[in-house]
């Protein structure tokens, strides 16, 4: 009788997941008529998966690349004023989280949500993690033999590379910032070693960039012999003479986050976006030509090793913590 | 009397005027301003919140600031100094002197103008990067010495590049005050028995004052806001200035309050002024600088005799320097798929990919059109409306001028990383948000300076005889203007058309917050691709903009060729 009872409750909670799917579910036919989605995004060269998408439903999806430190005073501007035009957004999950606390998000669990880990959802149905913004030790394979390249955090402290690291601004890279004390609470055993390690690294005199984006090239031209930067540009810069040290501690990242606004302009062309975005389809073009680490099950980007380690997701910092730790580093990157 | 027969009875036309123009360049200019001054006094993110001086003290109060100031003047003062006098060398060698080529040289001190300034902080940080920069590979084995020797990562690396990159604005505010020079007072000087030299540096020089002012001003100003070079040489040599310190503000953390970068703004929007006002007083004499009179104007050619050909070295060293090197680093980077060092193995990475992937950008080829439509329509409008305020500012002595004066370099005072969200919150209340009408208004509104400068130095030197001549002729204000005072300055209206297009056709900090699904603009898909590092497809996207902003610039010197010449 009790397994009955258990099966009979296992099909009804299965049913109403579908049920709850199928009522989420983009109308095709409607997003069609709707003839257009825009997006505004803090993700890059996601170019392919804009083709795919136009290529399969016959429509656009409007992309509008908005920077981290433009994306709240955009949306929430055009938002207050009724104006948004954006009918999905894209961003890290603290920027998607203030978004959502500010009443500028909807709900929507689109029927792929299901491919995604359990925790990548929250529990309110608005925001859908899909990716981690994975950081690593980025280093020039010719300038450096496979018995140099690190294999702990710990040696970037190491004095030998004095005057050949590079790395985003610690003082104001949020990113960054974000990383570094992900790896106090996750790798360090006490704040003391952290800050022992912090010192080490900046008496290796870094040379300081504003973000990812300029990392790799001064180190695939020899400037630098190797960086803390991300591992898609051994995809997105093929060929240069980049590999990754994969390190016994793992790699950590900031989440990626993907949402519907409140009350969208194309509501149906919204939700099929989304269906779209977190499809195996453009996870796979993520992965294969972004480089992306995306949380689909079994779909890992083509950088060699990278399926063999764990990549896992930082804590979120509040701004007022980012700004603590900004001038805490400030003190010790001079 | 109705109310207008009443206006036009009691307050005279000229009036009118200046109050009509005041209103039109306020509400291109003051709308973003004071809603970004309105974001400082508030609480909370947006423009409008309850009253704090909160934004302020946090501002004011970082003990780092007083270093980021001193590194602001030395860099503004130093680049701006640099960019007036190379400005001031070439245009008088180009324009006054029989100098080889140059016609050519009156072109080339443009290029730099047309560079997306990213990629040329880029192309130098390859040439002289301390590590492993080329030139600095070679000086090492000329000196044997393991490192440097020179550091692009310097306040002096800054200041270079900086004032490389000011120095199609001073020279396009120069160079035309000097085709409009009258010869005589030099002519005397001569037949007094002045050297060349004297006579340049007694006569010409101090006559050029209003001119050299003006471009050392906007020069000022535009280091001011600079945040390229600050951004790509500064943070790597740990240099930071206001731009970047600002860029910091609003970095940290993942909702920026732009009310305290504005608050920081402040600095610059009352150092900006102050320029506005000094210059005032320091060309409030203008009689003393009218050099085109009813007598005829042309200037003569000097004559440098043997020293011609030392000086075009030096002038062909110097274009190597800002004009070729970069251009062939950018040329080189496009067909590249990373920044590979000059060499064999560079030659098998080449291809086209680069190119391929932006001409089938749909988005890139659709900001290629968009951008010539903003270039070509506001720099038009700009110069038209230009023209008036100059005119205004230069025949009108009064506090309505002053206040005109001042108006036109509000938006372009505020650093430019913070302006494009004051047009943000001012233009969403409005229906062209979204569209290219946005951009074409901020643009104005904020650009409004390239074409007035230039404008007023060329107006100063017009003599106010020769309108007085057209009016006892029986023409009006407005006929008088077109068709004697505006043909007597004609280079001076192509200089400024030149320099708003090409600014349009770069600009980025405004384009880069207003931008939207179909008014997408170059600048902004460049960013788009270097956000990523791809700095191929950049340098691609880079040399068609600067294939844009050449052509226009052409054109407008072929128009410039017809409408005056030099004997």
């Amino acid at each position: 009788m009790k397994l009955v009872r258990s099966r009979l409750f296992t099909a009804l909670v299965c049913l109403l997941v579908v049920a709850f799917a199928a009522w989420g579910q983009a109308d095709v036919n409607a997003a069609k008529a709707e003839g257009k989605v825009t997006f505004y995004a803090n993700i890059t060269a996601i170019e392919p998966v804009l083709a795919a998408f136009a290529s399969t439903y016959g429509f656009n999806a409007e992309y509008v690349r908005v920077a981290t430190d433009k994306f709240i005073p955009t949306v929430l501007t055009e938002f207050q004023a009724g104006k948004l035009l954006a009918d999905v957004v894209q961003g890290p999950l603290p920027i998607l989280q203030i978004l959502k606390d500010q009443g500028v998000l909807g709900s929507y669990v689109s029927p792929n949500a299901s491919l995604y880990p359990e925790w990548a959802l929250d529990e309110d149905g608005v925001i859908q993690l899909f990716g981690i913004e994975y950081v690593c030790i980025l280093y020039n394979t010719e300038l450096l033999a496979a018995h140099e390249v690190p294999t702990s955090y710990l040696d970037l402290a190491n004095p030998k590379w004095r005057d050949k690291l590079l790395m985003p601004d610690p003082t104001v890279h949020a990113t960054t910032i974000s990383w570094l004390v992900a790896l106090k609470e996750e790798v360090f055993e006490s704040e003391a070693d952290w800050v022992q390690w912090l010192r080490g690294i900046a008496a290796n005199r870094p040379l300081y960039v504003a973000s990812f984006g300029p990392t790799p090239d001064p180190i695939a031209r020899g400037e630098r012999v190797l960086g803390i930067s991300m591992p898609k540009y051994i995809i997105t810069k093929a060929p240069a003479p980049l590999g990754w040290a994969n390190v016994t501690e793992g790699l950590f990242g900031s989440p990626r986050a993907i949402a519907i606004v409140k009350n969208p302009r194309h509501p149906e062309a919204a939700k099929l976006f989304i269906d779209f975005w977190l499809s195996d389809v453009s996870m796979k073009l993520l992965a294969d030509k972004v480089g992306e680490y995306v949380l689909y099950e079994g779909i890992y980007p083509p950088v060699s090793g990278i399926d063999q380690t764990v990549v896992r997701p930082i804590r979120d910092l509040s701004d007022e913590e980012i700004q603590t730790w900004s001038q805490f580093f400030a003190g010790i990157f001079k | 009397m109705n109310a207008r027969g009443w206006l036009r009875g009691a307050v005279p036309p000229r009036t009118l005027f200046v109050a009509a123009l005041i209103l039109v360049v306020a509400s291109l200019t003051v709308g973003p301003v004071v809603m970004l001054l309105l974001g400082s006094f508030s609480r909370g993110l947006g423009a409008l919140g309850t009253f704090t001086l909160a934004k302020y003290i946090a501002a004011y109060s970082d003990p780092s600031l007083p270093r980021v100031l001193l590194n602001t003047v030395l860099f503004t003062l130093g680049s701006a100094l640099f960019s007036t006098v190379l400005g001031t060398f070439l245009a008088y060698l180009s324009v006054r002197t029989n100098i080889p080529l140059k016609r050519a040289f009156s072109i080339l001190p443009l290029i730099p103008m047309m560079f997306p300034h990213v990629l040329f902080a880029a192309a130098w940080i390859i040439l002289l990067n301390p590590t492993n920069g080329i030139l600095n590979q070679w000086l090492r084995v000329l000196l044997g010495t393991s490192w440097g020797p020179l550091n692009i990562y310097s306040l002096g690396g800054m200041i270079f590049l900086e004032g490389l990159l000011d120095l199609p604005v001073t020279f396009m505010v120069i160079s035309p005050a000097l085709y409009s020079f009258d010869i005589s007072l030099e002519e005397a000087s001569r037949v007094s028995g002045a050297s060349n030299v004297r006579t340049l540096m007694k006569i010409t020089l101090p006559m050029l004052r209003p001119a050299i002012l003006a471009a050392f001003m906007l020069a000022v100003i535009r280091s001011l806001a600079a945040f390229a070079v600050p951004q790509m040489i500064g943070i790597p040599g740990r240099i930071q200035v206001l731009t970047t310190y600002v860029y910091r503000v609003i970095s940290v953390g993942w909702s920026p309050d732009y009310g305290r970068a504005a608050a920081l703004g402040v600095i610059v929007l009352v150092s900006a002024i102050s320029l506005i006002l000094l210059y005032r007083y320091l060309t409030s004499a203008s009689e003393r600088f009218v050099t085109v009179t009813g007598k005829g104007f042309r200037p003569t050619v000097v004559n440098l005799g043997r020293l011609r050909y030392l000086f075009f070295g030096i002038v062909a060293v110097l274009f190597c320097v800002l004009i070729v090197i970069p251009a062939l680093t950018l040329g080189y980077m496009s067909f590249l798929p990373y920044t590979v060092m000059p060499g064999s193995r560079a030659l098998t990475l080449f291809s086209l990919a680069n190119w391929n992937a932006v001409l089938q950008d749909r988005i890139a080829i659709r900001s290629i059109g968009n951008t010539a439509l903003l270039a070509v329509g506001g720099a038009t409008l700009g110069v038209l409306l230009s023209v008036f305020i100059a005119y205004v500012l230069v025949k009108t002595k009064g506090r309505a001028t002053s206040l005109l004066d001042s108006l036109v370099f509000l938006s372009f005072s505020f650093p430019g990383l913070i302006i494009g969200v004051g047009f943000m919150w001012f233009l969403i209340r409005t229906p062209i948000y979204a569209t290219l009408w946005a951009l074409l208004v901020a643009y104005i509104g904020t650009y409004l300076p390239y074409g007035v400068r230039p404008l007023t130095s060329a107006f100063i030197q017009v003599h106010h005889d020769l309108e007085d001549s057209s009016r006892v002729c029986g023409a009006g204000f407005l006929g008088t203007l077109r068709r004697v005072t505006v043909p007597l300055i004609a280079p001076g209206v192509l200089s400024a058309w030149v320099l708003m297009a090409a600014m349009f056709v770069r600009e980025l900090s405004v384009s880069a917050v207003l931008a939207r699904p179909g008014s997408e603009v170059l600048s902004v898909q460049i960013m788009r691709y270097a956000y990523d590092g791809l700095w191929g497809r950049v340098s691609a996207l880079g040399i068609l903009m600067i294939g844009l902003s050449a052509s226009l610039v052409i054109v407008a010197n072929i128009v410039k060729g017809r409408l005056s010449s030099v004997n």
